[in-house]
């Protein structure tokens, strides 16, 4: 009875195992053969797509979900996130002044266009696919390693979209050229007095404030240090995923003269701070002075425009920018050159409150270059 | 292959270093101080008492098992049982108490007599701040190095910028701590001239043991010829390449933690270093001075001494760090 019963059972493998190893042989034929189409103009079948639409939904909620949305300020993040999407985005997704490109429309999965996008995802799950992109569809991983803080951008611009008008996006990413040189080549500037409108759409025009206050504005900054921030950029030893993009491509004398062209310009104000006397009192002193306990030298002894010229210049400068900028040196994210590791080393001294004072000190002077700038070093004792 | 590193010449150098704990220039047994004189006579009445309580006991054993019968008796006397196990010791630790109380005292009994100036020495991590008075009265900022006129007796303030720190220089004295809030006066007398060495004897973080320093004891005159050299600004860069070492100083920035008088630079951060060519040693006592230690310092430093507070700087271009280095090693 049993020796039946085993037998069977026995069968039973052997046929299964044989129905595998066919099944692995014919997939090997197919592969092999080449007859399977790998075409982008030969479409899925319905229950491909279906079946590649659900991975990719439940991979996303997954993986997303534990994302944590950080609380900031999300209407200054939506200029500088529509700027992004707008050199970065909108050439594969389309924006609403642009339709997306006939190119774009035969590849194979078709890059969506994104209007409805925040309808469709959540913050945390559109910041998940903007950071890591996609496998098999086109969209590439942010190029600035770590850079959260710029991917939060994006999210911003994608939440506001649904409800952004053309107007509203042109007025964002400051769309049109001024001259016909600068449409043929965004980066040729023949008029002195304008500034190049690919960088001046964040930066700022010659009058015009940056489009966010985590963007510095760069109108009578050091050329050196400039020159030095446009190679990190292009070497990736600096990292951002809106900067390296642009830099990629810059020559040496185009980095050359776009240095030279900010350097010149008047330095240009940002809105009035609202002051806290007794925190700019502190800055100041931070700035001046430093803190001898703490290690903290005086700011200004390397960045009032007096020391190298491979030093920024920190006056005037948007303090939200430079918080930004110190919360990179503290993350470790800045120290791969050899002037971050310098900076590296100070900026993890401040605590948060220093932080905060310095920095509203820093922005509330103007970026002049004139006589009444203070001594460097000045002792603390 | 760069990275293998010859073995033997650590065997000597080891020995060296075995060796140099009983002479030569940190050393408590050559004593060249007051202080360490009357601590290292201390030492050996203390230890010729010690060595004489272990014969007497050696004696009484030996009597005890071998001794005739009223050599016996004569031992387990009452008398001798209370005498020599209780007055005796309490006749002798009260008097070594009492001697030992009168040599630690001997510093602050001293200090009635030393008056000013004085000098002060700041325990920093890990480093030594040293402030000398000149004659009229004005400080001296220095660093790294103590330097004593032969003879006198001589007040030194401490006092710490950070944790418990200890002041200790054997050839001249023993050790007294560094404490946040306090200062701790020594008084120290020289009667030696030439060269020791002291260091940090409490454990004050990673780099406690490079934070030494060196005592220089110099004739009167000369002592102070030297202090109205070390109160004076630094000489202006006099060479071509002294003028680019001093340009590349102030561009980089140095004059935020670190003061040269004469010049821009007057942070306080780090060390002064307005005559910082002439001293001993670099980065107290971890490195000789001489330019190479002071562009391996500049751009290394991390490495010699971790975690101490100053940056790695190494953004230099072809040359500026010799001459940056050579301009430091020029300012005697």
């Amino acid at each position: 009875m049993i020796g039946v019963f085993v037998r069977r059972w026995k069968l039973i493998g052997l046929v299964a195992l044989g129905t595998v190893a066919l099944l692995i042989f014919l997939a090997a034929i197919f592969m092999a053969s080449g007859v399977y189409n790998v075409a982008a103009s030969e479409r899925h079948f319905l229950v491909t797509n279906k079946l590649l639409a659900f991975t990719l939904q439940r991979s996303i909620e997954t993986h997303s979900m534990f994302v944590e949305v950080p609380k900031q300020n999300e209407e200054d993040l939506v200029p500088l996130g529509a700027n992004h999407f707008s050199s970065a985005c909108a050439l594969c997704h389309g924006s609403p002044t642009e339709r997306r490109n006939a190119v774009v429309l035969r590849m194979l999965p078709t890059p969506p266009p994104l209007k409805e996008a925040a309808t469709k995802w959540t913050p945390a799950q559109l910041f998940w696919i903007v950071k890591h992109g996609l496998k098999y569809t086109g969209m590439p991983a942010w190029p600035g390693a770590q850079r959260d803080d710029e991917v939060w951008a994006v999210v911003a611009f994608l939440r506001r979209l649904p409800d952004m008008d053309r107007a509203e996006y042109r007025r964002l990413v400051r769309a049109e050229p001024r001259t016909e040189s600068e449409e043929r080549s965004p980066l040729v500037f023949e008029q002195k007095e304008e500034l190049p409108h690919f960088c001046s759409r964040c930066h700022g025009t010659a009058s015009t404030l940056p489009a966010s206050r985590r963007v510095p504005a760069l109108h009578g900054q050091s050329a050196g240090y400039l020159k030095r921030a446009l190679e990190e950029y292009r070497n990736g030893t600096r990292s951002s995923g809106f900067m390296e993009p642009v830099a990629t491509n810059l020559t040496a004398a185009q980095i050359d003269s776009l240095s030279n062209e900010y350097a010149e310009r008047d330095p240009i104000h940002t809105a009035p701070v609202p002051k806290d006397s007794r925190s700019l009192k502190r800055g100041r002193a931070i700035a001046e002075i430093g803190i001898r306990e703490s290690g903290i030298p005086p700011c200004l002894a390397c960045h009032s425009g007096r020391a190298s010229k491979q030093f920024p210049i920190l006056r005037g400068l948007s303090a939200d920018y430079m918080m930004g900028q110190l919360s990179l040196w503290r993350r470790g994210l800045r120290d791969e050159t050899a002037y971050g590791a310098i900076m590296a080393v100070i900026a993890n001294r401040l605590n948060q409150q220093q932080i905060r004072d310095v920095t509203a000190y820093l922005e509330s002077l103007q970026n002049k270059h004139s006589a009444d700038r203070p001594s460097a070093g000045r002792g603390g004792e | 292959m760069s990275h293998s590193r010859p073995t033997t010449p650590m065997v000597p150098s080891l020995l060296g270093l075995a060796l140099g704990g009983c002479e030569g220039v940190q050393s408590a047994l050559s004593a060249s101080g007051d202080e360490a004189h009357d601590i290292r006579l201390l030492l050996w009445i203390a230890g010729a008492v010690c060595a004489a309580t272990l014969v007497l006991v050696l004696v009484f054993g030996i009597l005890a098992f071998n001794g005739s019968a009223r050599v016996r008796a004569w031992i387990a006397r009452d008398q001798l049982i209370v005498s020599g196990g209780l007055v005796l010791p309490v006749v002798v630790l009260s008097g070594l108490l009492a001697y030992a109380l009168l040599v630690l005292q001997a510093g602050a009994a001293r200090s009635a007599f030393a008056g000013e100036p004085s000098v002060t020495i700041i325990g920093k991590r890990w480093w030594w701040k040293v402030i000398y008075r000149d004659s009229e009265g004005r400080e001296v900022v220095s660093a790294n190095e103590l330097r004593l006129p032969l003879g006198q007796p001589i007040s030194l303030r401490l006092i710490t910028d950070d944790v418990i720190h200890s002041f200790w220089a054997p050839k001249l004295a023993g050790k007294l701590d560094m404490i946040p809030g306090r200062t701790n006066v020594l008084t120290v007398q020289s009667n030696e001239v030439g060269v020791s060495r002291g260091q940090c004897a409490e454990y004050c973080g990673g780099a406690h043991a490079l934070m030494a320093f060196y005592v220089v004891t110099l004739p009167e005159e000369e002592y102070q010829a030297w202090l109205a050299r070390e109160a004076s600004k630094a000489l202006p860069p006099a060479t071509e390449a002294e003028k680019r070492g001093h340009a590349v100083f102030v561009e980089s920035g140095c004059g935020a933690c670190h003061t040269i008088r004469g010049t821009e630079a007057r942070g306080t951060i780090g060390p002064d270093l307005t005559h910082v060519g002439s001293r001993m040693s670099l980065a107290a006592a971890t490195l000789p001075n001489d330019a190479n230690s002071f562009a391996r310092w500049i751009t290394d430093n991390q490495h010699i001494k971790p975690e101490n507070l100053m940056p790695p700087f190494r953004h230099f271009k072809a040359g500026e760090l010799d001459t940056l280095a050579n301009y430091l090693d020029s300012l005697k």
